[in-house]
C-alpha cells in the first residue's frame, strides 16, 4: 500500500515500527499515538499519496519537482526528482509553479495547487531542510506541509465556523484536554465533514492557544499583584522628605537602576520590532517616579511593566507567528469558547466591564497610589503589538469589553462619507 | 455564516479597538497602532471608533474622564521629576567649584 520511505534522519529510527503499521493496522491508532510525540510533518509523512492527491493524474513527484526547482523548470514536465529538499520557493517562482501545475492538472488540481502556494510561504521559513538526503524526501515535507497549510485536508476546505469550533471545544473539554484524541473528538462531534487530520491540526493549534492564554493570565495576575505592592509601599513612604535625602545619590542611580528596565527592552528591540525610542524614555521616567519617595538604594526590582511586556511579547510572538490567518475567513464569530482565561483588563467603568484583571485600581483609591500605578499602565509597543496580533490570529476570542456594536449600515455609510468605498477582506 | 466580509472586517476593527481601550489608549494612539500592526487605514479605525462612541456614550465618557485624570497625574509626576533632576544638577555644579 504505502511506499513509505524510511523517515528522515533524526526521528526515523523510532518511528519505523509505528509507521510500518500504517500499511496494516488501524490508521486511527497510528495517528493518535504519534500525535503526542511528533510534529505534524512526521505524521503526514506516512500518508499514502493516493490519499493526498487522489484525483490527480500526475505523479506527485512531478508537481513537487516543479515546486522545489522553481522557475527554470516551470515549463517542462520534469519527472525527475531533482528536489533536494530546499523548498525555497519565493513569491516569483511560486507563480511560475502555480502556472505549471495549472497547466498539468486543469481544474482538479486547483485545491492542491492553492494549498501548495499558500503553503509555500509557511513552508519556507519553517520547513527548510536543506540536508535531506534525496529528492523523494524533499517531496514529503511539502506534501505534508501542503496538506497542513490547507488546513489539514486534501480536497474540501474546512471552515472552522464558530459553531463547529464550539462543538470541538466542547468535545475536547469533555474528554479532558490531555486525553482528547482526534478520533474521539470526531466521534463526539458527530460530524462527517471533518477528517481526523482536520481535527488533529486544529487540536494542536487549540492547545498552543490555551497555553499562551494561561501563560498570559498568569503573568497578568503576577503583574497586578506587584502593582498592589508598589502602591502600598510607595503610598506608605510618601511622607518622608523625599527631595533631600535621595537628591544627592539620585543621579547615579538613574543610570544604574533604570537600565535594568531599559535592558529589558533591548532584547525586544533586537527581535526586529521597530520600537520607538519614546516608550523607552517614558518607562525610564516612570520608573524614577516610584523610586523618589523611597530610599534610592533600596534594591527594588525593576517595576513590573517591563516584565509582562517582555514575557508577553515572548509568548505572543511565538503564538502569533505560528498562527497564520487561515481559518478566519469569516472573521467575526459570535460564540465564546468556554475558556475562562479569555479575560482582559477592564477600564474603570462600573457596570460595563467584565472581571478586571491587571488594571490600575479604580479611581476611588487615593490619588497618590493611583498616580503610582497608572504610570505603569501605559502599554509598551510590544504588548500592544502582541495583543493586536492575537486578535488578528484568533478572532473567535470574545470581545474584551463587549461594547455595543454599532449598526453595520451606519458604519458603512459613515465610511463612505469619509471616502472609503471598499473594505479590505477580513483576513487581508 | 451570516456575516458578510465587510461586516466581519468591521467587527475585527471593533475587536482591535476594544483591545486598545483595554490598554487605555486614546483614539490617535489606537489609529496609529492599528495602522502599524494590522494595516488598517486610520480613517477606518477612526470611523469605527466614532461609531462605537455613539453606541456606548457612557462608557466613552467615563473613559475620557479617566484619561484626563491620568494625563494630569502624569504631568504632575513629570514636573516633579524635572525638578529633582534640576536640583541634583544644581548641586553637582555647586560641588565642582
Amino acid at each position: 500500500m504505502l511506499a513509505v520511505e524510511p523517515l528522515r534522519g533524526s526521528s526515523g529510527e523510532d518511528r519505523d515500527g509505528a509507521m510500518g503499521s500504517f500499511s496494516v493496522a488501524d490508521d486511527d491508532f497510528a495517528n493518535e499515538a504519534l500525535l503526542e510525540d511528533i510534529s505534524f510533518a512526521d505524521l503526514f509523512m506516512g500518508i499514502d499519496y493516493e490519499d493526498v492527491v487522489p484525483d490527480l493524474e500526475l505523479d506527485p513527484a512531478e508537481i513537487f519537482a516543479e515546486f522545489s526547482v522553481g522557475e527554470e523548470h516551470s515549463g517542462s514536465t520534469t519527472a525527475g526528482e531533482t528536489a533536494e529538499g530546499t523548498l525555497g520557493v519565493d513569491g516569483a517562482s511560486q507563480d511560475a509553479v502555480v502556472a505549471a501545475v495549472k497547466e498539468h492538472n486543469g481544474g482538479r488540481g486547483d485545491e492542491v495547487m492553492s494549498a501548495m502556494t499558500r503553503e509555500a510561504s509557511m513552508v519556507t521559513p519553517s520547513r527548510a531542510r536543506p540536508s535531506l538526503p534525496d529528492g523523494n524526501k524533499g517531496r514529503t515535507p511539502s506534501a505534508a506541509a501542503a496538506a497542513k497549510g490547507s488546513q489539514g485536508k486534501r480536497k474540501a476546505k474546512v471552515d472552522w465556523t464558530p459553531e463547529l469550533h464550539r462543538r470541538f471545544v466542547q468535545a475536547v473539554e469533555q474528554l479532558g484536554i490531555d486525553k482528547a484524541v482526534p478520533s474521539r473528538i470526531l466521534e463526539l462531534m458527530g460530524t462527517d465533514c471533518l477528517t481526523r487530520h482536520n481535527i488533529a491540526s486544529h487540536l494542536q493549534k487549540y492547545r498552543s492557544h490555551r497555553k499562551h492564554l494561561l501563560a498570559r493570565e498568569a503573568e497578568a495576575a503576577s503583574w497586578s499583584q506587584r502593582r498592589q505592592v508598589y502602591a502600598a509601599g510607595a503610598g506608605a513612604k510618601r511622607d518622608i522628605n523625599p527631595w533631600l535625602a535621595p537628591a544627592i545619590g539620585f543621579l547615579p542611580p538613574p543610570p544604574a537602576a533604570p537600565p535594568s528596565a531599559v535592558q529589558l527592552f533591548r532584547p525586544l528591540h533586537v527581535w526586529g520590532h521597530p520600537t520607538a525610542e519614546a516608550p523607552l524614555v517614558h518607562m525610564w521616567l516612570r520608573h524614577l517616579a516610584p523610586r523618589s519617595p523611597t530610599l534610592p538604594w533600596a534594591p527594588q526590582p525593576p517595576p513590573s511593566p517591563p516584565d509582562p511586556a517582555y514575557w508577553h511579547h515572548h509568548y505572543q510572538r511565538g503564538s502569533r507567528e505560528g498562527w497564520f490567518p487561515r481559518a478566519m475567513t469569516q472573521g467575526a464569530p459570535c460564540f465564546a469558547p468556554p475558556l475562562p482565561t479569555a479575560r482582559f483588563p477592564a477600564p474603570p467603568v462600573p457596570g460595563i466591564a467584565p472581571h478586571p484583571m491587571y488594571r490600575p485600581p479604580p479611581p476611588l483609591e487615593t490619588k497618590r497610589s493611583n498616580s503610582q500605578l497608572h504610570l505603569d499602565a501605559h502599554p509598551s509597543m510590544e504588548s500592544v503589538d502582541a495583543a493586536i496580533g492575537d486578535v488578528l490570529a484568533q478572532p473567535w476570542l470574545p470581545l474584551p469589553l463587549g461594547l455595543k456594536s454599532p449598526s453595520m449600515d451606519s458604519v458603512l455609510v459613515e465610511l463612505q462619507m469619509q471616502g472609503v468605498q471598499k473594505l479590505p477582506p477580513a483576513r487581508g | 455564516m451570516g456575516e458578510s466580509s465587510s461586516a466581519s472586517y468591521i467587527r475585527m476593527v471593533q475587536h482591535l479597538i476594544e483591545q486598545c481601550l483595554v490598554f487605555h489608549m486614546n483614539k490617535d494612539e489606537c489609529m496609529e497602532a492599528l495602522a502599524k500592526h494590522a494595516n488598517i487605514q486610520p480613517v477606518i479605525t477612526s470611523t469605527v471608533w466614532k461609531e462605537l462612541e455613539k453606541e456606548n456614550k457612557e462608557f466613552f465618557q467615563a473613559y475620557m474622564k479617566d484619561q484626563e485624570e491620568k494625563a494630569s497625574e502624569m504631568e504632575a509626576v513629570e514636573r516633579r521629576i524635572q525638578k529633582m533632576l534640576a536640583e541634583t544638577a544644581a548641586k553637582d555644579s555647586d560641588k565642582e567649584d
